[in-house]
């Protein structure tokens, strides 16, 4: 062993544990999504598969819905849905986050304030409002693209503080008085601090789209009823879910698994805190 | 009176962690009274040792031996247990130790009153009396603050109080005065062994370079992978009779001395020429003569700007690479005035600069070894990647760190590993200027003597001028050939080293001489008059103030530029008032 290696702290070898488990969780999900077609029984959206509103039995595990749905293959169809939604979402709010916050703390300061400063606006506001907003201002069928840009400042906020630490910090003065330019240590910046967290953040802004769009989806805003994701399953089994419990919770249960293996595979890191 | 009875008696400790060995078969005693010195690199074991006498387990760590305090009980190295004496310890104020949210005088009385089973305001005044017995230490009341708003020698005086007020019956000094001045050290060392001889306890100080034990002056064992050395006293330890090893250790503490031959730098057309520069940049006002500085750097010329910390050198060298702005005067840096280049031109020209410091946060932690040394290459040069790696693996081989991983993080390397990395980056960029700044702090006395070695080399090789900062007399000698010696933002006395070590006229400069060169200042006299004898040297010891053209150095006694004093004032004011 060699001494001047940090010791791996049980605490770091623990993040390290949770986020291989999340990215496998998430890998199982993305097989599921692609094999969705051909492990669901039912086609999305096909009526009286069966009796309505059977509970779970041998046949249908996770039961039937009102007009008679296979709830098995519907979730499987939802989940997939909303994944569908969710990565592009997802990259664009890497894309327009971190990466631009990233790039914006090397600007001129007088720029890059003013960036921070506008997008830090942005971040204060509920990223669902902002959302829905986008939503309402836009024709419908953009629900990715407004969801990644609305979990965009929160991100941009994020990757800018983490970049201007660097660019306040000692070395990087050293290395300007010694010629290095402002490209270069932009360049360190996208090789050591974006590259490397990239996973990271990734995940977590996967996490974070995920529950805006199922959230829009349940209030109407996202998914289209031919392609019901896990949200507007939800909404729709709002009326007799009490007394036909699991029209609401498979779909309610498949969605945290989808968040909750997010949230592990970003190192159970709050996309809140910067 | 004290009785002199064995306060503590170590026999045959042998301690593993994690199937590393760090210590095998020490034996040591300290008497009552006594001071000893523990002199080792990192990897020596001491801090194994330094565990166990403070009674510290680590996990996984196998401890077989004996350890007896006072007239205790023998135990077993590997059981915890209370020692019978009272135990104080001394930590060094560059690691930190205290909470820095709250005041230093909150922090220390509760070590005191632990320390004595005292309550608060009876600790409090313990302290309060320890401080002031210190001639030199800050104020009582300065310690209402902040860790963090105290210097690193101040923390160090409050720490040396809080231990010298619990009475202990052992002191444990945990490289506590590393990385401080000359000056700091040499008093507070001072301080140390007065209150160590009036309170009569013993002195356990774990050292990793010898620049306290050369004022402490006591018995030294030297550890190395596990074992002792060598043992004795400092001045059989000095005198060459030793190990080595030892031998090594001691190159480290390079020794003043004015027969030194002025090397040559006939090489030179000036590289760096300042006129009139005012660093009084925030004050409306231009600054009397007094304060505007002037002098020129050849090519290859060696300057060390020496003075303590906050005396201005470090925004000298700021102003002069234009990072920071200066309301009057001119720098000119290799026939370029930075005053009329734009921000994109200063920095081209800053390009052939090279940094070595003794801050490790100088070099970017996330980045890689190999990417460290490749990327003044790449920023600046459009070279061919074989070219790269050609310089690179030349520059690492010289200062010893080729056979690390390529795709370590500058983050995992030792402070030494970060130290030689500087200097690897600073030879690929073929630098015509270098700026070195404290470039021993915190090193080991062994990593010391290779950083010197390193340095000349690359000063001998790659041929940069040379702008040293430092507050070392020492140092400056091994590093420079001319020296400017700063003073409260001052500049108090400049010339030659060889002149300065033969006659030093300002106060100031006495005082760093005497912190360099501990109890040796009669000593050093007599080897200045020596060689002045033997060389017959035909240069007589005139005043830098009357005639400055005979002495011919790389450095020319240029007057600073004032339109409204008169040469003759000038220059009084501008050098220095002859103190005697």
């Amino acid at each position: 062993m060699n001494p001047a290696l940090p010791a791996v702290t049980g605490a770091q070898s623990l993040r390290t544990t949770l986020r291989v488990l999340g990215w496998t969780g998430l890998g199982l999900i993305a097989v599921a999504v692609s094999l969705s077609d051909f492990l669901a029984s039912a086609p999305p959206d096909a009526a009286a598969i069966g009796p309505l509103l059977t509970p779970p039995s041998e046949s249908f595990k996770f039961g039937t819905d009102i007009l008679g749905r296979n709830m098995l293959s519907e979730t499987l169809h939802g989940l997939s849905a909303s994944v569908r939604l969710a990565v592009p979402a997802a990259l664009i709010a890497l894309l327009f986050g971190t990466l631009f916050g990233s790039v914006a703390a090397r600007l001129p300061v007088l720029v890059s304030l003013t960036l921070r400063w506008l997008l830090g606006i942005l971040a204060a506001l509920p990223a669902l409002l902002l959302a829905i907003l986008i939503i309402a201002l836009t024709a419908r069928g953009w629900a990715s693209l407004a969801a990644g840009l609305s979990a965009a400042p929160l991100a941009f906020v994020r990757g800018f503080d983490r970049a201007s630490v660097q660019a306040r910090a000692v070395h990087s003065e050293y290395a300007r008085a010694t010629g290095i330019s402002s490209a270069t240590l932009l360049r360190r910046d996208l090789v050591y601090e974006f590259s490397g967290t990239l996973s990271a953040s990734a995940a977590r802004a996967l996490a974070a789209v995920t529950i805006i769009l199922s959230t829009a989806s349940f209030l109407g805003f996202g998914a289209e009823p031919p392609h019901r994701d896990l949200g507007l399953m939800i909404a729709a089994a709002k009326t007799y879910y009490l007394h036909a419990w699991w029209t609401a919770a498979f779909p309610a249960l498949t969605l945290m698994i989808l968040i909750l293996f997010a949230r592990l595979a970003a190192g159970l890191d709050e996309g809140e805190r910067p | 009176m004290i009785r002199s009875r064995r306060l503590l008696d170590i026999k045959d400790l042998k301690v593993s962690r994690a199937g590393v060995i760090e210590l095998d078969g020490v034996s040591l005693t300290l008497d009552a009274g006594e001071a000893l010195v523990i002199l080792g690199e990192g990897s020596s074991g001491k801090d194994a040792l330094l565990r166990i006498l403070g009674n510290f387990s680590e996990r996984g760590q196998e401890a077989t031996g004996t350890l007896q305090f006072g007239n205790g009980e023998a135990r077993p190295a590997h059981k915890r247990g209370r020692p019978n004496i009272r135990i104080a310890y001394l930590a060094s104020a560059r690691v930190a130790p205290l909470n820095p949210y709250a005041s230093v005088v909150s922090q220390l009385t509760r070590i005191v009153a632990l320390g004595l089973s005292v309550p608060g305001a009876s600790a409090r005044e313990d302290l309060r009396i320890a401080l002031e017995r210190f001639a030199t230490a800050p104020p009582f009341a300065a310690l209402s603050k902040k860790p963090g708003e105290l210097r690193d020698d101040e923390l160090a005086w409050a720490m040396l109080a809080a231990a010298v007020a619990q009475t202990p019956d052992l002191l444990i000094a945990d490289h506590a005065f590393s990385g401080l001045t000359p000056t700091a050290v040499a008093a507070l060392a001072g301080a140390l062994t007065d209150a160590q001889k009036r309170q009569g306890f013993a002195l356990a100080y774990f050292a990793e370079a010898l620049q306290t034990a050369a004022h402490l002056r006591c018995r030294m064992i030297v550890l190395r992978r596990g074992k002792v050395i060598e043992e004795g006293d400092f001045e059989k330890l000095a005198g060459g009779q030793s190990h080595a090893y030892t031998r090594t250790l001691f190159k480290a503490l390079p020794r003043l001395s004015a027969a030194a031959a002025l090397r040559g730098n006939t090489r030179g057309e000036p590289l760096l020429q300042v006129q009139g520069l005012d660093l009084s940049a925030h004050r409306k006002k231009r600054a009397s003569a007094r304060d505007a500085i002037s002098f020129e750097l050849r090519r290859g010329a060696a300057l060390a700007l020496v003075g303590e910390e906050g005396s201005g050198r470090h925004a000298l060298v700021r102003a002069l690479l234009g990072l920071q702005r200066f309301a009057h005067g001119r720098v000119v840096l290799d026939q370029v005035d930075m005053g009329i280049l734009s921000a994109a031109m200063t920095s081209r020209l800053r390009r052939r600069i090279a940094f070595v410091t003794g801050s490790d946060a100088a070099l970017d932690p996330r980045m890689t070894l190999w990417d460290t040394v490749d990327e003044p290459l790449r920023a600046h040069l459009r070279l061919p990647r074989d070219m790269i790696a050609g310089y690179r693996e030349t520059a690492l081989k010289r200062v010893g760190l080729a056979s690390h991983d390529a795709k370590r993080a500058v983050a995992t390397l030792s402070g030494f590993d970060k130290r030689r990395l500087q200097v690897a980056r600073a030879i690929v960029s073929a630098p015509f200027l270098c700026v070195i700044d404290e470039p021993l702090r915190g090193l080991d006395a062994f990593a010391q003597s290779i950083m010197i070695e390193l340095l000349t080399e690359l000063r001998k090789q790659e041929g940069p001028a040379f702008l040293l900062i430092t507050a070392d007399m020492r140092v400056a000698q091994a590093l420079a050939d001319d020296a400017m010696i700063f003073k409260q933002g001052k500049l108090v006395e400049r010339g030659p080293l060889t002149e300065i070590l033969r006659a030093a006229k300002d106060d100031e400069t006495k005082r760093l001489l005497a912190a360099a060169a501990p109890r040796r200042t009669m000593e050093l006299q007599a080897v200045v008059e020596l060689a002045s004898a033997v060389t017959e040297s035909p240069k007589p010891k005139v005043p830098l103030s009357v005639s400055p053209d005979e002495l011919d150095p790389p450095i020319l006694l240029d007057e600073p530029i004032a339109d409204d004093v008169s040469p003759g004032e000038e220059r009084e004011n501008a050098v220095t008032e002859s103190p005697g």
